[in-house]
């Protein structure tokens, strides 16, 4: 009886921990889009922390990224036509790989590689920034943290993902043509027909959905965590733990949301 | 309970800098988000407080980069950048553990293009240290 008990009371304590949490994100970004909406955010310095962050989000890992959805396209064209080639349906090869790689490998991995490379740094920084009081100090100062320390890191995550993952998209159309046709336009309408089929207003929408969402939970839930954490300097590497494993989980049920939706 | 009121800057070891932030990007985040100037105003701004406290070659320095002795500088000019009726330096001891405080203090304040009047608030057994 005392075990039952004692597993339901876990198990509720639990509940209440994930509704917390859920909570808590959630109001984080409502209030984030409020600030959106607000016209007095919309000033020159929040802009220029922006742009900052995109820098140092998109465009200074730009040919790391770039070389590494390069290697991968590459690899998975070969495999996904070799296959196609054995057997007999190289027709589909094309649409599967535009399917697999640019609709939903892609964007994935492009996530991944920001939330382990921006999103451990925010989580990390956020927390330090709470445990070392330099928030309270910026409050003293009556400089808002959320406009000048989390609402560009949000847009600057969302519009790298969305950027990113395009570029990765074309990059890996290009790989594609290039391997099923070569170096000719022989191939170029029908290529193009298959990707104007399969890339219709629902799926395009779809897809810049996904990405902008997978940008905000790289960006969210790692600024939330830090936000929670306790001020003991120890806990910060809890913190980015429980960020990125919050962020794995989210990117992951997103993904699976939009399988979901494309699919069944 | 002074940290509260708006009337109040404070200097003090609870409120440190950002230390992501060079010391003039420090004191810039002030003119740039409470007065709206762009962000090559706000940092003259923030240069000309430093080099009025004697510290103008200190501007690129990061927190963990600076000696106790400049990042109280740079606290101060942030203070001072907030321009409000009162300064108070909450027990400078904690902050100036590299220099004499009470005669360090004393310097800033009596340099030409500082004006007001700044507080101190220090432990009891400190005050053999202030000049009476």
């Amino acid at each position: 009886m005392n075990f039952l008990a004692a597993s339901i009371e876990s198990l509720g304590a639990r509940f209440v921990g994930w509704f917390g949490v859920g909570y808590g994100l959630f109001a984080f970004a409502g209030r984030a889009a409020l600030l959106l909406l607000d016209r007095s955010t919309w000033n020159r310095a929040t802009y220029d922390v922006v742009i900052k962050q995109v820098y140092f989000t998109a465009v200074q890992i730009l040919h790391v990224f770039l070389g590494y959805a390069l290697v991968i396209s590459w690899l998975l064209i070969t495999i996904i036509l070799s296959t196609a080639r054995e057997f007999g349906l190289t027709e589909f090869a094309t649409e599967m790989t535009i399917r697999v790689l640019v609709l939903e490998l892609l964007p994935f991995l492009t996530a991944l590689f920001i939330a382990l490379r921006s999103g451990s740094a925010i989580n990390t920084e956020v927390a330090l920034m709470r445990v070392n009081n330099e928030l309270d100090a910026l409050a003293h100062c009556k400089v808002p943290p959320m406009q000048f320390e989390f609402l560009p890191r949000l847009i600057g995550g969302v519009i790298s993902v969305v950027v990113l993952a395009a570029l990765a998209g074309l990059l890996a159309l290009l790989l594609a043509y290039l391997s099923i046709y070569g170096l000719t336009m022989a191939g170029f309408d029908a290529f193009t027909q298959t990707v104007a089929k399969i890339f219709d207003f629902r799926i395009v929408a779809g897809l810049v959905i996904k990405c902008a969402l997978f940008g905000l939970a790289v960006t969210l839930i790692p600024v939330v965590s830090g936000l929670e954490t306790p001020k003991k300097l120890f806990m910060v590497p809890v913190s980015v733990l429980r960020g990125m494993m919050r962020v794995f989980f989210a990117i992951v049920a997103i993904e699976v949301l939009s399988l979901a939706l494309k699919y069944i | 309970m002074v940290a509260q009121d708006d009337g109040v800057a404070r200097v003090a070891l609870e409120l440190p800098l950002r230390a992501n932030l060079t010391a003039v990007d420090n004191i810039a985040l002030i003119p740039l988000y409470q007065r709206h100037f762009d962000a090559a105003e706000s940092t003259r701004q923030a240069r000309a407080m430093l080099d009025a406290l004697g510290y103008g070659d200190i501007a690129a320095l990061r927190d963990p980069d600076m000696t106790p002795a400049q990042r109280f500088v740079t606290q101060l000019a942030r203070a001072l950048m907030l321009k409000r009726p009162r300064l108070i330096i909450d027990r400078p001891g904690a902050m100036l553990y590299d220099v004499p405080y009470p005669a360090f203090i004393a310097q800033l304040a009596a340099r030409p293009e500082i004006d007001g009047t700044w507080e101190i608030y220090d432990f009891d057994w400190n005050l053999a240290l202030y000049p009476q």
